[in-house]
């Protein structure tokens, strides 16, 4: 019983999946540079900057997952 | 009559706003839970596309409470904790359920629920150093809880279920360690002590 065709369903995941991986890269990579002056004893900003770089690298997984997913890698 | 009404809304100023529990934003969060069994239906006849939806609907309800919030400011403290805590209960279960199947390995589920219940002990602690019940802010750990709710529909979705699965390990890892010294070790933020010492129900 399904909603769509496996088509369809496969891109639609395609499409969130990398969408919301490059738009989660691209998104924390600018917050990341925007903390470039920020005081890095500064433990709030110690913890934006960490979760940036994690959003970073969750954002690639999902790219790179994507990717795989679509027989690219 | 001028004087009266600024006093009065000097008055009303320092009145602490205590937001009640039953509101529009909690009241979403409460409607996440309906999803599961919708999704434990569809994970048991083999419904791959159904399930994908109802975890959808489910992770969207997390996004929704907290536009309520803002539109009704109904925010409070309790409705944070209820969200984070409706999160792990929701997130929790689904992966049991997509592990328990045969739809996700079983070895990084299992390191999944570990580490969240590790973290939600270490809030706790949190919340006995701090003096008062407070959600503990982590970006990192805001961005693992959005990677979870992806790992749900990974596996109904049959999306490169091993790859996101096992790369999910290493970065939970790192970010429950990195929180867990923030947790235990580092002092409490300034912030939260201040707000420890306000009267209760002051912040919305």
């Amino acid at each position: 019983m399904n909603l769509v065709s496996d088509g369809v369903f496969k891109f639609l995941l395609s499409a969130t999946t990398g969408g919301v991986g490059v738009l989660w890269t691209i998104h924390d990579l600018v917050f990341l540079a925007r903390l470039r002056g920020a005081d890095r004893r500064d433990p709030l900003v110690a913890d934006q900057r960490f979760g940036y770089v994690m959003g970073v690298v969750i954002g690639m997984i999902g790219v790179l997952g994507t990717l795989r997913f679509n027989g690219v890698l | 009559m001028a004087a009266t009404s600024a006093r009065a809304g000097a008055a009303a100023a320092m009145t602490p706003r205590v937001v009640s529990v039953w509101n529009p934003a909690n009241a979403v969060t409460v409607s996440r839970y309906f999803t599961l069994p919708f999704l434990w239906w569809a994970v048991d006849r083999g419904y791959h596309q159904w399930a994908t939806l109802f975890i959808l609907i489910c992770a969207l309800g997390d996004k929704l409470d907290g536009l309520f919030a803002k539109i009704f400011d109904c925010r409070s403290t309790f409705g944070e904790l209820f969200d984070a805590i409706t999160d792990g209960i929701c997130y929790g279960f689904a992966l049991i359920l997509v592990a328990a199947y045969g739809w996700a390995p079983v070895i990084p589920v299992v390191f999944v629920i570990a580490m969240g219940a590790l973290n939600t002990i270490l809030r706790g602690v949190y919340i006995r150093r701090a003096g008062r019940a407070t959600n503990y802010k982590s970006y990192a750990m805001e961005r693992i809880v959005g990677y979870t709710s992806f790992l749900v529909g990974f596996a109904t979705g049959a999306m490169d279920v091993q790859f996101f699965y096992w790369a999910f390990v290493p970065v939970m890892l790192v970010i429950v360690v990195h929180d867990a010294k923030r947790m235990l070790v580092d002092a409490v933020p300034a912030a939260v002590m201040a707000d420890r010492a306000a009267p209760a129900g002051a912040k919305p």
